[in-house]
């Protein structure tokens, strides 16, 4: 696989973050945390009667990105920052450039800085991630 | 979770070194299949699991829970948590299925001042070594538990 510094990781989207999907998650993940499931308390947090995604969710939206483009043992390290909630019905996109080719051990590692896009803010989600290239 | 009196900052540093009793968790395929359908990715071919299992799997399998993090760092109310970062380092294929032995700490825990808000920061670790003892994972957690210091 030919990468280079500067290349665009194929985008991977979420048309609508879900509700229901967090509700999902929260009971297998035994979150107690009821902004995952209760809109009317997250309305006296000020963000509307909505529920806020869980952080590893998100993060779970970069991996999707990085598993369709280097395959899916590739990841390596992911380090994620959160510095805005994502609700439901947010349509985000996965995005990522590449910082870095390198040889380590018997691999070759792309460090990637990469993002969460939401129209009209600053990336919820923001981070680095190092995959290992698939050969040839 | 009820409102209380915040913790004093020594009582926060006193958690570093506290250590989870630890404990073995295995994904289950069913657990697998609905955490991936949340991710709205695609199920991973091979008994592969989706990496977005290092974010429960060590809590729970590490003899803790969410609950009890939040409680450990003696959290104001459940709003009051706020997620610095996760860290995730992967070193093999994380499978359905398999029985991990896991680990956990808490590595760092001080409180921090700005002009704008007050909070304590914890930081979490857990490690994941499969049946041969091969390390499969490192997972880190930092939260940030505000405090109405006021």
């Amino acid at each position: 696989m030919k990468v280079s510094v500067g290349d665009q990781i194929p985008q991977w989207v979420m048309e609508h973050v879900s509700a229901a999907r967090m509700r999902t998650m929260a009971a297998v993940l035994r979150d107690p945390n009821p902004v995952h499931w209760d809109p009317k308390l997250v309305a006296q947090l000020g963000f509307g009667e909505r529920t806020i995604n869980q952080g590893p969710l998100g993060l779970s939206y970069m991996i999707n990105m990085l598993h369709e483009w280097t395959g899916p043992t590739s990841i390596r390290r992911i380090v994620m920052r959160f510095p805005q909630v994502i609700l439901d019905g947010d349509k985000v996109i996965a995005r990522g450039e590449v910082t870095a080719v390198r040889e380590e051990g018997d691999e070759r590692l792309a460090d990637c800085r990469i993002w969460l896009h939401r129209e009209g803010t600053e990336p919820p989600l923001e981070g680095t991630a190092t995959v290992a290239l698939p050969s040839g | 979770m009820a409102s209380k009196s915040p913790p004093t900052r020594e009582a926060i540093q006193r958690l570093v070194g506290h250590e989870f009793p630890g404990g073995e968790y295995t994904i289950a395929h069913w657990e697998n299949f609905l955490l991936t359908e949340c991710t709205g990715g695609e199920p991973l071919p091979d008994g592969l699991a989706h990496p977005v299992a290092l974010f429960h799997m060590p809590i729970l399998g590490a003899g803790t829970s969410i609950g009890e993090m939040f409680a450990l760092g003696e959290a104001e109310s459940d709003f009051s948590i706020g997620i610095e970062s996760y860290d995730w380092e992967i070193f093999g294929p994380l499978k359905e299925e398999v029985r991990y032995k896991i680990s956990g700490k808490i590595t760092e825990a001080d409180r921090k001042e700005t002009p704008e808000r007050t909070f304590d920061r914890i930081q979490f670790q857990f490690d994941l070594t499969d049946p041969d003892g091969s390390h499969v994972a490192r997972t880190t957690i930092t939260w940030h538990y505000r405090r109405n210091l006021s």
